[in-house]
């Protein structure tokens, strides 16, 4: 017994340190692909400024949808930042679904809303009952829809598009600022190219702790909250350096949900976006993909190396732990939807590439990585556990995660160099190798409770996540207070 | 068998070496950009008075008695950053600069450097700082094997102002390395209206994806003699839907009661909803009371969004166009609703019918 339970645990071992292996090469591809791809970016920005972008006549304008539920902590700085964008020609369509706190009533206040006749332009299914539609009458160009939840962002999004009327429509999530120029720049790709291009996103930062008025972030800085710090250093890796990698492969598979700019043609060409999904975002892009590939039509999805928007990010474990199954559990329901692409040559890199990836990787990895863990208890209860090697390997494990983080700091450092305070940036690093201990098992963990979900085919529902809102500047910084040198 | 320990350790110790030297990269860029930003303004400092100094000279006697060649190197970053704002004799006496400093000779030589940025770069350049007599030189960039020098040198084509760009960038919407249509539409934009004859020959020799991009272009332009080639190309049920779109589009914004006509046929006659929404648009621009009738038959189209851009448009006839809507949305049914929609804009919607029975 002994001896079946010994082979059994080298068995795993092994299987465990190909396939971290395997990771750890894919990932440091994917960095090096977009680390030098954000390199060239800032040596040579291209062509066009984004100036002539906004004076173009060219510029396609945008309606930009906001769904929301419970967002009274950070809607109407949310609704400032979206309104106040630099770009020639956009609406906000804010989606309040069902919420039960004063999300409404605080944006009814500020922009005057008036109820109207909703002036439909789709006629997508929804299946929350409209409640009734309303627009600003401060001159903001803000249309507002009530409605009741079923619980899914999707059904909010549709109704939202329902009554959208520009040629672009771009989701914001209710809890994230963006940049004054954020439409402008993820909007460019469209004005170059609009024929090709279906989607495009930009990168997204955690807006916890960082200050902010009316809706601008004025100082980025960290939160003081560890768990906060360790999902900074996650976006950045994730959106710095990963989806950069992947675009520049052409095989990006996910415009954040935060922030992401599409056709709006196509969107009503494929239906809307799927209402049964918890991945609403990933699943629409390949969702897209699959569409566009099988009439034969050209299709881009451009990634902006450039932050754009700040979001709130989860404060707590508990609220962790819902997010991360949240998106494990669509993971498993985008890849079983589409599965006959996976693989499949006909879908280009996609088909190839991104979506073996993340069967393998994002859906697959907790199993393996707990796999690995309950071999190690294992091997220690038989007493066959080699301290020496398990260190080495530990060790490795834990410098190529601490190298891949560092990478993401260092680029983050030498290119867009958000955080101006060196605590900051020394906190990221630090945040980068405490994240191996503890965060990582336990990320592995909720990831595989979302995998079981899905497996078990428990009901997707859409938990909201409790609001903090964003921090005021009422005490800025010494740095900001100080004149700037002469 | 046992994990390879020796090769981990070496690979652990190279993996923590990396991480070394990024954390001492990390802190080395992070102590010195603040002196970086120090140095950088206060030389911008000391060569302003210079380049106002250019500037302030009588054009005719261009940058005599300043001493150019001797100005230190940040003098051609600052040069750069003005050029795109400046126009006329101001934007002529720096490119002289820049030409006397060797700046425009180097970026000709770094055309055919090997980095793609490298080359895009030198044609982003070329196109502000050097005069027409590089035009054939930036052109060939628009076959480069890297789509963003391409996209570059198309939009420096634009910049450098001279319609002889017009051709070459019209051919470069197709082929092998054809260029994004939005990339040339800027570019021939750039060119402004000395461009227009050149684009109506185009619009009716050119290939599909060309004429679609021209006829879009003479809209933006709002070119008049234009509007009978792009009222033929909206009557040609055989041409593409895409052409006859942009044809429609072009004609809403050219704004001639000629167009009417064409656009009210391809309003009532197409089966295609997006040519339908862009006639519906196109009749609202121009305002003509004679496309009342054909527009309030569209309110019951199969299409939403047609229904709701012939609704939009009726707003914009005018008094002729809000009366119609009045009349249809005091009644019951979807196309009161569609009417109520647009006349909410306004704030003028009457109020709904109340069912039989209500109180």
């Amino acid at each position: 017994m002994t001896e079946v339970l010994h082979d059994v645990v080298l068995t795993a071992s092994w299987t465990v340190l190909g396939y971290t292996l395997l990771l750890d090469l894919s990932m440091l591809a994917l960095v090096l692909l977009g680390a030098r791809r954000v390199a060239e970016a800032r040596r040579w920005k291209g062509a066009e400024g984004y100036g002539e972008i906004f004076a173009s006549p060219l510029t396609p304008a945008v309606s930009l949808l906001v769904p929301a539920h419970d967002e009274e902590a950070g809607i109407l700085d949310t609704l400032q930042a979206a309104l106040g964008q630099r770009y020639p020609a956009l609406e906000v369509v804010l989606v309040d679904d069902g919420s039960t706190d004063r999300t409404f009533e605080l944006v009814a206040e500020r922009y005057q809303l008036a109820e109207i006749n909703p002036r439909r332009t789709a006629e997508l299914p929804v299946d929350g009952e409209i409640l009734s539609v309303h627009r600003a009458t401060t001159g903001d160009p803000l249309v507002v829809i009530r409605k009741t939840s079923v619980g899914r962002r999707s059904d909010a999004l549709n109704a939202a598009l329902n009554v959208a009327r520009h040629p672009l429509v771009c989701m914001v999530d209710a809890d994230s600022l963006l940049e004054e120029d954020a439409l402008l720049r993820v909007a460019r790709p469209f004005v170059e190219d609009p024929a090709d291009v279906i989607a495009a996103g930009g990168v997204i930062r955690a807006a916890n702790g960082a200050l902010t008025d009316r809706g601008t972030v004025l100082e980025p800085r960290l939160s003081r909250n560890w768990l906060v710090r360790i999902q900074g250093v996650e976006y950045l890796r994730s959106f710095l350096l990963g989806r950069t990698g992947w675009a520049d492969a052409n095989a990006l598979l996910i415009i954040s949900g935060a922030f992401g700019l599409f056709r709006r043609d196509l969107l009503l060409e494929i239906g809307g976006l799927d209402p049964r999904s918890l991945a609403e975002d990933a699943e629409l892009v390949v969702s897209l993909l699959e569409h566009q590939r099988r009439v034969g039509a050209p299709h881009r999805v451009v990634f902006v190396p450039e932050p754009v928007c700040w979001t709130e990010v989860p404060e707590t474990w508990r609220v962790l732990a819902r997010q991360r199954q949240r998106w494990s559990h669509g993971l498993a329901q985008l890849l079983w939807k589409h599965r006959r692409m996976i693989g499949n040559p006909r879908f280009g890199p996609i088909g190839t590439m991104a979506l073996p990836f993340f069967l393998l990787f994002e859906l697959l990895g907790p199993v393996v990585e707990i796999l690995g863990l309950a071999a190690v208890a294992v091997a220690a209860g038989l007493g066959i556990l080699d301290l020496g090697i398990a260190a080495v390997m530990v060790g490795l494990a834990m410098a190529v995660g601490t190298l891949l983080s560092t990478t993401a700091v260092a680029v983050e450092e030498l290119t867009y160099h958000r955080y101006q305070r060196g605590r900051d940036v020394l906190t990221l690093i630090v945040a980068g190798l405490v994240e191996n201990v503890g965060y990582r098992q336990a990320h592995a963990w909720f990831r595989l409770r979302g995998l079981v979900a899905a497996l078990t085919r428990r009901d997707p529902v859409w938990t909201a996540m409790p609001r903090v809102g964003f921090a005021r500047d009422d005490a800025p910084s010494a740095e900001l207070l100080v004149p700037a040198p002469r | 068998m046992s994990p390879p320990v020796g090769p981990a350790l070496l690979a652990g110790a190279g993996v923590t070496v990396l991480i070394v030297v990024l954390l001492a990269t990390v802190a080395t860029a992070h102590l010195l950009r603040g002196r970086r930003s120090a140095r950088d303004a206060r030389r911008t400092r000391e060569l302003m008075p210079l380049v106002h100094a250019l500037l302030d000279d009588d054009p005719a006697d261009g940058t005599a008695g300043i001493d150019i060649a001797g100005a230190p190197a940040g003098l051609d970053e600052i040069v750069l950053d003005l050029l795109p704002q400046l126009r006329g004799s101001d934007r002529q006496v720096l490119r002289q600069v820049l030409a006397e400093r060797g700046v425009v000779a180097r970026a000709v030589a770094d055309l055919s450097a090997r980095r793609s940025w490298r080359r895009g770069r030198a044609v982003a350049l070329l196109g502000s700082a050097a005069g027409g007599q590089h035009i054939a030189t930036m052109a060939a960039r628009l076959q480069d094997r890297s789509l963003e020098v391409r996209c570059a040198a198309a939009r420096a084509l634009g910049k450098a102002g001279e319609p002889a760009a017009v051709a070459p960038l019209l051919r470069a919407t197709s082929g092998a390395r054809a260029l994004p249509q939005g990339v040339v539409g800027m570019a021939l934009l750039d060119l402004g209206t000395s461009s227009l004859p050149v684009l109506r020959e185009a619009l009716v020799a050119g290939d599909g994806p060309a004429r679609q991009l021209v006829a879009e272009l003479l809209g933006v332009h709002g070119d008049l003699s234009a509007a009978p080639l792009l009222e033929g190309l909206l009557r040609d049920t055989g041409e593409g839907t895409g052409v006859r779109r942009a044809a429609a589009g072009a004609l809403g914004r050219i704004g001639s009661p000629t167009s009417t006509e064409p656009l009210v046929r391809a309003l009532s006659g197409s089966a295609d909803a997006s040519l339908q929404r862009t006639s519906a648009e196109a009749l609202g621009r121009i305002g003509d009371p004679v496309a009342t009738a054909p527009l309030l038959a569209g309110l019951a189209a199969s299409d939403v969004a047609v229904r709701a851009a012939c609704a939009d448009a009726l707003v914009r006839l005018g008094r002729e166009g809000r009366a119609a809507l009045q009349d249809v949305a005091s009644g019951p049914g979807a196309v009161a609703d569609v009417a109520r929609a647009a006349l909410d804009q306004l704030g003028t919607t009457p109020s709904r019918p109340q069912p039989a029975g209500a109180r």
